[in-house]
């Protein structure tokens, strides 16, 4: 344990020398940094693991966190910001990029720091030719089933919505709850949707979203959407009878007690597992299309961008590389947050049950990044407003029929720009 | 002295006036009232809220609010909301006040308890009736073995009245200290003259109580009513306007439009038109109060 | 006069046995006290919770032991010493500049019988109906072309802006109950405007102040919007702000959150019973014509 410490004293000290020496002809006045992060539930508290490390490396940057909710607060906050100039940094998801790039405000990131992340998540974070986001996690999404409860009832990973149907029969014949659902939180209603708009309309169509605002395909016309939109009608028929008050976290905790079979969700449900009973057993399983071809479906989460106009460029690159390169800082992140590196050469060292799962679909190539849904339909004011009228649909407020029209009506917010 | 000089003083006078209500109006123009007109100016444009170009698209907004069923949905359910809020917390916080000032022991230990809640933010209330709701509630189902559905956030038929709920037990021990202050100084003599005309508790209710409680009733009225056509915060923390839209107040989806869904010159109109809204609510509310109270 | 009076005989009033009535009333009130009081006692015990006795007891059930490891996380978390501080300090200074302003402008309102005045009323109320959530951007953009975000004036002079239609409206309808002849004494006596009110109105009106201070105080103590808007920066934020951004950020972890409220109220809570008398005393004045 010693010696490991050392060695890691030893080589933060080396690369800080090093550091040091390559910068030393510049000033190096103390720099103090806004940054903007706008967080998934689980991301919480890595502010205070990246400060320690840039303490240890670059002792002369500091940085002044302003840590929002992602879903409620970033957007608003980015904003406010437009008008007044950004943050030097800014920490958003892979989506963000599409909406902001396009405007100018973001800084290019520099190849240095972008070859040291794995190429699987540039594509969506690249505007013509040019990459503004560094992304450092990502999240799987599927469904989450309890692995015991499986074995025990004999039930196979179902590949097509038949097989799962079968599953849910057999669910409600002995008393266990399908799946597990949290409504209250509108946000996992829009979040599902688009696992299910994935596999069901993207899978065939890749260029769904930009039918859509050409006018050539729409909700109320697309059986392929309908049917992404209706699977919430499965699984509001056969999840709690009180989801529309339930929490996340006591939806877990009901998932953990085995009180529900499966719950479609993302790697962020994880944290809540594990930390209700580290020794809970669970896999992952794409939700099954129509085809029978339903993929794994992978998040670029974290996503690092840089101001166009920051005055502290050196700075902004010194985060930049203790974020890339101090791989004890990643992996501590990635446990921490139990997600998937984006890092080459790092892996995180936390026991994840359903990393065989997720590795089993890895080889097959059946996995695929979502950003290509959020990018061509965005989530403020489009799939955010959908999820609202989803609930209504479910509560009986509306019809299907309106709800799918409302999301029509929506089409000239589909898109960021 | 010459009508001159009278005139030269009520000058100097109406300056001196002058300058001490113009600092006020200056911090109250430059901090709502110019933001009031950059939102009407940004009303008649289709602006993004981001980007630099702003199209000019005169009165369309307002045609579109009309077509807009959310946000239609979204001013009934803030008008219900008013209306439930400003009956039920004037009508419990001066029960309240009568019970605790007939003579009951331990006076100060009631007002306590029942002020304290609204010394907590309407943002920690949104949360804690969430917890009670999900949580605690339900579990005194299984304590009692009894069968009640507490999730009343849950569905589109109880959130308002959970957010009733919520609101109230929040507010109401503000109010009721209000009327509490008005009540200790009606003077004694008053109950005692309309004893001896033979008047019984009730008709000294109405006869005496209320008229005198007229400027407490005019503050709580229009502080109730104002506040809850504002409702927003509450709603942050708890429902989030949800399920559905069920608990979309007017401000939450101002915010959700010109905000979140990007479209700034047609949430200024919404805006706008709350205002309006509330402007002449306001009025009404005003002069009629305020002339009941002249009348006694 | 007739108060003291009216107090006298209250005093003897718990002496006296009771009656029907006021055994009922008693009864009732104490139910309803406890129903008011359990979301308390329930933030109170979730706040000594660990994680796992969260998710396996009974929400109703106390905790195993009084574990202080939520608070010390809140403390941490809210930045205590920062956020308290600020949030005192912005409230403080506020509601005085209310208070002075206030009383100012609403006595002008009130003595000047000009229609400038007349409009100054209707334009000062007017803002009472502004929802001022709704103007988020504007406030914003105002903000930051005249510096004022993410400094303590800025949110001070928000505060201001936003709490001065109030303030004049409360206490112009307080001022039918300052005499006239005291002033008309000063007046002939040759004090200027300036000179009348600040010594023979102001110290009048001192009562009417302590309501609108406590008033507007409540206010922006427990103010969300504005300083999320005005002053992001860590080492100006507000309580709430840093609450609420616990509620979002951990959300799995929420016993810490209900600690944190805990922290929060606290303070204000004990405040509140040691000034009972004076916070009663204050709001006696706004809600009573004399």
């Amino acid at each position: 344990m010693m010696k490991k410490v050392m060695s890691v004293l030893l080589c933060g000290a080396m690369v800080a020398s090093f550091g040091v020496t390559a910068l030393a002809e510049e000033e190096h006045e103390p720099v103090t940094l806004s940054v903007l992060a706008g967080q998934s539930t689980t991301d919480a508290g890595i502010e205070d693991m990246i400060d320690e490390a840039l303490a240890e490396k670059y002792p002369w940057v500091t940085l002044e966190w302003e840590c929002v909710d992602w879903g409620n607060d970033f957007q608003p906050k980015m904003q406010q910001y437009l008008q007044s100039g950004l943050p030097d940094i800014m920490i958003g998801k892979a989506q963000d990029v599409a909406t902001y790039a396009p405007m100018g405000v973001l800084a290019p990131i520099d190849e240095t720091y972008l070859d040291k992340g794995l190429d699987a998540a540039r594509e969506n974070v690249t505007i013509d030719g040019t990459t503004y986001g560094l992304v450092y996690n990502a999240l799987y999404q599927g469904v989450y089933y309890n692995r015991a409860m499986f074995e025990e009832n004999g039930w196979e990973i179902p590949k097509t919505i038949d097989e799962l149907q079968a599953i849910i029969d057999d669910c409600n014949e002995k008393g266990i709850v399908p799946f597990a659902s949290h409504m209250v939180d509108t946000w996992s209603i829009g979040n599902v949707t688009m696992q299910f708009m994935m596999n069901d309309v993207f899978n065939k169509d890749p260029e769904w979203g930009d039918k859509f605002r050409a006018g050539e395909v729409s909700f109320a016309d697309s059986e392929e959407a309908q049917t992404a939109y209706n699977y919430n009608k499965l699984i509001f028929d056969n999840t709690y009878e009180d989801t529309f008050s339930t929490e996340q976290t006591d939806c877990d905790a009901r998932m953990v007690l085995g009180e529900a079979a499966m719950k479609v969700s993302g790697s962020w449900s994880i944290q809540n597992f594990l930390d209700i009973d580290e020794s809970f057993d669970f896999g992952i399983f794409p939700f099954p299309n129509q085809t029978g071809d339903s993929k794994l479906i992978f998040e670029p989460n974290i996503t690092i961008m840089t101001s166009a106009e920051t005055e502290h460029q050196d700075a902004v690159n010194a985060v930049l590389d203790v974020l890339t390169s101090d791989q004890e800082l990643a992996v501590e992140i990635y446990d921490y947050t139990k997600t998937a590196s984006m890092l080459k050469d790092v892996s995180p060292t936390f026991d994840n049950p359903s990393q065989t799962d997720i590795d089993a679909y890895a080889a097959e190539g059946q996995i695929v990044d979502v950003t290509l849904g959020n990018n061509q339909l965005v989530w403020g004011g489009f799939q955010e407003e959908n999820a609202k009228d989803i609930a209504a649909w479910l509560q009986g407020d509306i019809t299907f029929e309106e709800c799918l029209a409302a999301s029509d009506a929506r089409v000239d917010t589909s898109s960021a720009s | 002295m010459t009508k001159k000089k009278i005139g030269g003083m009520e000058k100097r006078m109406f300056r001196q006036y002058l300058i001490m209500v113009l600092p006020g109006m200056l911090i109250f123009t430059v901090g709502l009232i110019i933001p009031l007109f950059l939102s009407f100016r940004y009303s008649l444009t289709d602006w993004d809220g981001m980007s630099k170009e702003m199209g000019f698209v005169g009165l369309q907004n307002y045609i579109d609010l009309f077509k807009d069923q959310n946000f239609r949905d979204a001013w009934w359910f803030t008008i219900r909301f008013t209306i439930f809020n400003t009956v039920i917390q004037n009508v419990a916080a001066l029960l309240f006040a009568v019970a605790l000032d007939s003579g009951i022991k331990a006076q100060k230990f009631y007002r306590a308890a029942f002020f304290i809640p609204c010394l907590v933010s309407a943002i920690i209330v949104g949360f804690v009736w969430l917890k009670m709701y999900s949580n605690v509630l339900p579990a005194l189902n299984d304590l009692l073995g009894t069968n009640i559905d507490f999730g009343l956030f849950g569905k589109g038929e109880t959130v308002l009245t959970g957010l009733l709920i919520a609101n109230n037990w929040q507010w109401i021990g503000y109010w009721m200290l209000i009327y509490l202050a008005g009540l200790q100084s009606v003077p004694a003599e008053l109950y005692e003259a309309a004893k001896i005309d033979g008047a019984g508790a009730v008709k000294r209710f109405f006869n005496v109580t209320i008229p005198m409680l007229a400027p407490a009733i005019t503050i709580c009225v229009v502080g109730i009513t104002t506040g809850s056509l504002k409702v927003y915060d509450l709603l942050v923390s708890s429902t989030k306007g949800g399920p559905g839209r069920a608990s979309t107040s007017v401000i939450y989806q101002t915010y959700a439009t010109a905000i979140n869904g990007r479209q700034y010159g047609y949430g200024s109109a919404m805006t706008v038109t709350l205002v309006v809204v509330l402007l002449l609510v306001a009025l009404i509310q005003v002069k009629g109060l305020r002339s009941k109270e002249v009348q006694q | 006069m007739k108060i003291g009076k009216r107090k006298k005989e209250k005093d003897l009033v718990p002496s006296q046995p009771y009656t029907r009535t006021t055994l009922i009333t008693q009864i009732v009130m104490t139910v309803f006290a406890i129903l008011f009081l359990a979301p308390l006692f329930i933030i109170i015990n979730y706040s000594f919770k660990t994680k796992k006795e969260l998710y396996l007891g009974s929400p109703l059930s106390l905790p195993q032991s009084l574990n202080l490891e939520n608070y010390e996380k809140a403390f941490d978390k809210l930045d205590l010493a920062t956020t308290f501080f600020n949030t005192f300090f912005y409230t403080a200074v506020s509601v005085l500049i209310l208070a002075l302003l206030c009383g100012m402008t609403a006595w002008a309102i009130a003595r000047c019988k000009r229609k400038f005045f007349k409009f100054a009323y209707v334009y000062f109320i007017v803002g009472i109906l502004i929802p001022y959530q709704a103007l988020f951007l504007p406030i914003y953009t105002i903000g930051y072309k005249l510096n004022l975000t993410n400094t303590r004036y800025g949110i001070i002079f928000m505060y201001v802006a936003t709490g001065i239609s109030f303030g004049v409206f409360m206490m112009t309808s307080f001022m039918s109950t300052v005499p006239v002849e005291l002033e008309e004494a000063a007046r002939i006596d040759g004090c200027s405007v300036f000179k009348t009110y600040f010594t023979v109105v102001m110290p009048l009106l001192k009562p009417a102040m302590a309501t609108l201070i406590i008033m507007e105080a409540f206010q922006i103590w427990n103010d969300y919007l504005l300083a999320s808007l005005y002053v992001s920066k860590k080492q100006l934020k507000t309580l709430t702000v840093a609450i609420q951004s616990l509620f979002s950020a951990q959300s799995s972890d929420y016993t810490t959150a209900m600690a944190a409220i805990v922290i929060s109220v606290l303070p204000i809570a004990i405040l509140f019973m040691c000034l009972q008398k004076y916070f009663i005393k204050g709001m006696t004045v706004g809600a009573v014509k004399g």
